[in-house]
């Protein structure tokens, strides 16, 4: 069997098939990694609390993150957002949610209940209707808002029967907690 | 002046492979700029449904049946009290060795860890990471049901 050389360079231009092999190495690896274009509805201005400890999701897809932040510095009402389909517009997008709606209903329990339970908000049912029970929520809650405030939100959960929760945080390593005591 | 240089010899050496280099290296940047790997954040995990206050008792007593209730106040916006039975605590390390040593009492005692279930319960102006840190402590110590009470 013939030994394989690297092609040798001709009168002063470069050898470029290694440069090539590289950067199609690279560029599987990003393709293969990367997640473009992929919207969690996560809000990058909420300020995360810091912890160490803290796990990744597998299933992304089965997840949905509400943002929630108050709606003033000390306030006890929530802002909640999340990226589910617009009523008014169709689209998805990070839609607010009220806690209570002009009609009184509780827009953020009946979003978790489409998730969890389908189109009839109730447990059971086939096809539109049927269950998910591996249905997750991320809560990505700002680290300077009061207790008060995410209560409504973890009842909401509580009460559409959302079996797994996580509060979104930020990586810190053990050399330097930031988490503030 | 005529420049000769770049004309004058011609080799060789195969396709053109300028135009693919430069094509694969803008894709290679777009890929690197565009891509987002999740690799800053994580998720403390509850799969533990928010319940309703109210947990009393002594919770450090080895034979316990009842939920071991964590109940967080802020005496001060920057500063959190956890208390759980004799368990006292200003800080996340110290509740977490404090928490540890419980469960391993309540291991002892042949309580398994499967069978406690913490609930914490911070009182209404008590701040999301100081809530955090207590769940952090409760999962440090390896304590593997945690939830939530309603606001004291």
């Amino acid at each position: 069997m013939g030994k394989h050389h690297i092609p040798e360079a001709h009168g002063g231009h470069p050898n470029v098939t290694p440069l090539i092999d590289v950067v199609m190495v690279l560029i599987v690896f990003f393709m293969l990694v990367a997640k473009i274009g992929v919207s969690t509805g996560a809000d990058p201005k909420i300020s995360i609390p810091a912890t160490i400890l803290g796990s990744e999701i597998r299933d992304m897809g089965n997840v949905l993150y509400l943002n929630v932040s108050p709606m003033t510095k000390d306030s006890d009402i929530p802002i909640v957002t999340a990226n589910v389909k617009n009523a008014a517009t169709g689209n998805t997008e990070v839609t607010e949610l009220k806690l209570q709606d002009p009609s009184g209903q509780n827009q953020v329990t009946n979003t978790l209940k489409f998730y969890r339970f389908g189109k009839d908000l109730k447990k059971g049912g086939t096809g539109d209707a049927s269950d998910n029970d591996n249905f997750q929520v991320v809560i990505r809650a700002d680290k300077e808002m009061r207790f008060a405030a995410l209560e409504p939100v973890l009842l909401s959960c509580a009460e559409a029967n959302v079996k797994a929760w996580n509060f979104n945080t930020a990586k810190v390593t053990e050399a330097a907690p930031a988490a503030e005591h | 002046m005529k420049m000769k240089g770049a004309k004058a010899v011609h080799y060789e050496s195969g396709p053109n492979m300028t135009p693919l280099v430069d094509v694969v290296m803008v894709i290679l940047i777009f890929l690197m700029l565009a891509g987002s790997f999740g690799g800053a954040e994580h998720f403390l995990a509850s799969n533990v449904p928010m319940s309703k206050g109210g947990v009393g008792g002594d919770s450090s007593a080895v034979s316990i049946d009842e939920p071991i209730e964590i109940r967080v106040d802020s005496p001060s916006p920057d500063r959190f009290t956890a208390l759980a039975g004799r368990i006292s605590a200003k800080d996340g390390p110290t509740l977490t060795a404090a928490l540890v040593r419980l469960r391993e009492d309540l291991n002892r005692a042949g309580k398994k860890t499967a069978d406690i279930q913490i609930k914490i319960a911070p009182a209404r102006n008590v701040k999301v990471n100081h809530v955090v840190a207590v769940q952090e402590a409760a999962m440090l110590a390896k304590f593997e049901k945690i939830g939530f009470a309603k606001a004291h």
